[in-house]
């Protein structure tokens, strides 16, 4: 008995090695092509679990086509579907060959087992094949009638498949009749799927309306099955429920008060696609204690959200991003809710920041600013710039703040850390522009003198020289520290140079006495010595325009500026509203609209849905540069569309 | 020696060896009629066949593992995919179909001229007996040229799946040449 297992053992070790030196001389193709085609079951479905795992790793098996296709007729699950996956994936390399399956996919259609049947109708309708679909109408059509709803929710699928393939066979067979009337089914599952199934249809043929619209009737059964199908099955729903117009306002409300239920469920999905709907209809609905009804109902699912994992958290807050736009006060009183933990991700704390800058009200500003001053003393370098910078924003969106906010900067430039010096700076002064007659002009003025030794880099340091300039008044000794920097001129960034001619001007037209000398000087070695042309042509007009006329120079150096803004403003009121009929997409995400980024299928590859179209470029381009917020999403963008990249 | 381990392997009951039989005919044959005629005994209602069936029957203690192709003109030429090791042919013959007699006896030469199925023993069923002006395996023969065969195990027999008759006796053949090869 030993004797002959070791035999055995030897004769398998034998065998492998003459099939690995068979492997080297004929490549591994070959060598599954054998053993696709052994006389042995066990090897034959080995064979085909490793040409499927060739195939997952990107090996190149198609030429296996006819082989595998052999293996297909088998009572095994396993392998027929691993069979059927292969088909999909190589079905359009070799079209002519796929009609061998074909018998196979229709007694599978066939089968007994409602598993299989839909099996087989959703892996004919994935190949996406032209040679298939004569052979698809009819197990499609016994299919959308079977008794098993597995099937037909199944099958109302690959009706879009069809259409997609070729729209005249899916409308001359009835099946687009036969899923609008699958809308009225039993089974909540079936409904959904053919609401996604025709809101894709309706897509394909460029929205023109004429595959399905939904009137009352429709709607009411809709809202009966959205409260009963799965989680994506409701979110096809609640898309469609978005799009609706309803016939009035009372069947608007209605709609909004069925769908509210679905805020309280898990799926962030969900959620979002019912806080779209709910957005939406604040059109229709006229009664403001409704609306309001609604707004506060919105609010805590949203928070809730936010206890999820970072990555869902952050898709959660590009969406909650877009919603105080549209309601600044929504979430003005979780505020709190917003604050960053300290292990959130940077990617979440960014977004936390942004959104709290949104939704903060005058009256929680100074929570909001205590906190902020707590993250600029965090050690993250970038996320200290966000803090100080968001600072700097609220500042000038609430005026009530700036007195509070002067003192929270100012205190963090005592703090001396370098990195927070140079932003704190920069802040400041454009806290001053914004409210340039202040009493806390001088405070700021005379801190940023303070810790001048601190200010290293070049923005900061325009920013002071800036400050010196304009407030050269509040200043002891201003004109030592312009003279200071006036030493390095030649050598220093352009932006300080900029910012330097403008001071010394300002700085002579007030004291004409002491400045003089000081503005010859700085006006002579930037016209002759700076490499820089838009320095240069800056001193000349200066320089021209104080010889020419002194009081024209002084109107125009000393004149009141308008006050500068957020920088990063709301989103424009067309695109917000486009974003938010998207909400709870990746569109709100990028905040760039769908039909910029989502690739129409077959016309023209490459190229947005919206500029295959006919006059959209002008819009697009006006979104793309009214909004600097989102580099990343211009830059996707602009891959496909040359015209945009000149724009920007 | 891989021989003998395989034999080996097959006695100590690693997998079990199956007979490859083809079954091949013009469509319309009667083909998939026959197939399951042998695997369940009974007449199947059946549609043409885009593709193929395969199916297991067991016939005396032997596996036989049938494929039956599409007959169609846009399939045949996928015929010689299912070439490798068979070890039998069945040709079906439509032998109420004088027409295509001469297609039929094309495609059989061209396949019989391939050589993966040099070493396959060859069985050709005149089927359609039953039908009114039936031609005779002796007039299907010469109409297949298959008396010029030379190098080839090859037998003829008259059937209807319909009644069910003469399939077992080309079986029976089928299974001896089989063994004797």
């Amino acid at each position: 008995m030993m004797n002959e297992v070791i035999q055995t053992s030897l004769a398998r070790l034998q065998i492998m090695k003459a099939k690995a030196l068979a492997a080297l001389r004929k490549g591994e193709n070959y060598e599954l092509r054998t053993e696709l085609n052994s006389e042995y079951k066990e090897r034959r479905k080995e064979a085909v679990r490793r040409v499927i795992a060739n195939m997952t790793v990107g090996k190149d098996v198609s030429g296996l086509f006819t082989d595998v296709l052999k293996n297909m007729h088998t009572d095994d699950l396993e392998i027929k579907k691993l069979i059927y996956l292969y088909l999909i994936n190589y079905a359009k390399t070799q079209p002519d060959l796929v009609i061998l399956a074909i018998n196979t996919f229709v007694k599978d259609a066939e089968d007994s087992n409602p598993l299989l049947r839909a099996l087989a109708i959703r892996t004919m309708g994935c190949l996406h094949v032209q040679e298939v679909l004569d052979y698809l109408c009819d197990p499609l059509r016994k299919c959308l009638a079977d008794a098993n709803p597995y099937v037909r929710k199944t099958a109302v699928m690959c009706v879009a498949k069809v259409y997609d393939l070729n729209r005249a066979v899916a409308e001359e067979n009835g099946f687009v009749d036969a899923v609008r009337g699958a809308l009225a089914d039993s089974n909540a599952m079936v409904v959904a799927n053919s609401v996604s199934a025709l809101s894709e249809m309706s897509a394909m043929a460029g929205g023109r309306g004429d595959v399905w619209r939904l009137d009352t009737a429709t709607v009411g059964t809709l809202l009966t099955a959205v409260n009963e199908c799965a989680e994506w099955g409701q979110i096809a729903i609640l898309e469609a429920l978005a799009e609706y117009r309803p016939a009035s306002e009372r069947e608007a409300e209605g709609v909004c008060e069925r769908v509210l239920a679905r805020l309280q469920h898990a799926n962030g999905s969900v959620v979002l696609t019912t806080v779209r709907l709910l957005l939406r209809y604040e059109q229709y609905v006229k009664r403001a204690d409704l609306l309001a009804q609604f707004a506060k109902k919105m609010v805590p699912p949203l928070i809730t959200l936010l206890a999820s994992e970072p990555e869902i958290q952050y898709v959660a807050l590009r969406n909650i991003n877009l919603i105080p736009q549209r309601h600044p006060q929504l979430l003005s009183k979780e505020i709190r809710a917003f604050f960053c933990k300290y292990n959130d991700p940077i990617y979440v704390k960014y977004e936390k920041v942004d959104v709290l800058v949104r939704i903060c009200s005058g009256s929680n500003v100074d929570a909001l600013l205590n906190e902020l001053k707590e993250y600029a003393k965090e050690v993250d370098v970038d996320f200290v710039r966000c803090a100080v910078q968001a600072i700097g924003r609220l500042t000038l969106r609430h005026e009530a703040a700036a007195d509070k906010a002067v003192d929270v900067l100012v205190e963090l430039l005592q703090l001396r850390a370098d990195h927070v010096v140079q932003i704190a700076a920069v802040v400041l002064t454009r806290i001053l522009r914004r409210y340039p007659r202040s009493q806390f002009a001088a405070t700021v003025v005379q801190a940023l003198c303070e810790h001048a030794d601190c200010i290293r880099e070049p923005d900061a340091r325009a920013a002071l020289v800036w400050a010196l300039g304009e407030y050269s008044e509040h200043v002891a000794g201003a004109a030592g520290r312009l003279s200071g920097v006036a030493d390095g001129l030649v050598e220093d960034d352009s932006g300080v140079q900029l910012a330097l001619l403008g001071a010394v001007v300002k700085f002579f037209l007030k004291n004409p006495q002491q400045g003089q000398q000081l503005v010859v000087r700085v006006l002579k070695t930037a016209t002759e010595k700076c490499a820089n042309p838009d320095v240069r042509d800056r001193a000349y007009i200066y320089w021209r325009l104080l010889s020419a006329d002194p009081a024209a120079a002084k109107t125009i150096a000393l004149s009141e500026r308008p006050p500068c803004r957020d920088d990063v403003p709301a989103l424009p009121e067309p695109l917000l509203a486009e974003l938010i009929a998207e909400l709870g997409c990746v569109s709100s995400v990028l905040q760039k609209p769908a039909r910029q980024f989502v690739y129409a299928r077959t016309d023209r590859a490459g190229v947005p849905r919206g500029v295959a179209g006919a006059n959209d470029c002008d819009d697009d381009d006006d979104d793309a540069s009214a909004h600097p917020a989102a580099p990343g999403a211009a830059a996707i963008a602009a891959d496909g569309e040359p015209e945009l990249l000149i724009a920007l | 020696m891989g021989q003998y381990f395989a034999k080996l392997f097959d006695r100590l009951g690693f997998g079990s060896k199956e007979v490859r039989i083809l079954i091949l005919g013009l469509d319309g044959a009667g083909k998939t009629t026959i197939l399951y005629r042998m695997q369940i005994g009974e007449v199947v209602s059946t549609i043409p066949t885009i593709g193929f069936n395969v199916e297991t029957v067991s016939y005396k203690n032997i596996r036989f593992q049938v494929w039956d192709l599409g007959g169609q003109t846009n399939i045949r030429p996928y015929w010689r995919c299912y070439y490798a090791n068979t070890d039998a042919v069945i040709y079906v013959v439509d032998s109420s179909d004088r027409d295509r007699i001469g297609t039929a006896r094309d495609e059989l030469a061209a396949m019989l001229d391939e050589e993966e199925l040099r070493a396959a023993v060859l069985l050709v069923f005149a089927n359609k007996q039953d039908m009114k002006g039936a031609m005779s395996a002796a007039e299907v023969s010469d109409a297949l040229g298959l008396p010029r065969l030379k190098s080839r195990q090859w037998a003829i027999y008259k059937t209807s799946a319909l009644k069910g008759e003469g399939l077992d006796e080309g079986l029976d053949w089928l299974v001896n040449a089989i063994k004797s090869a």
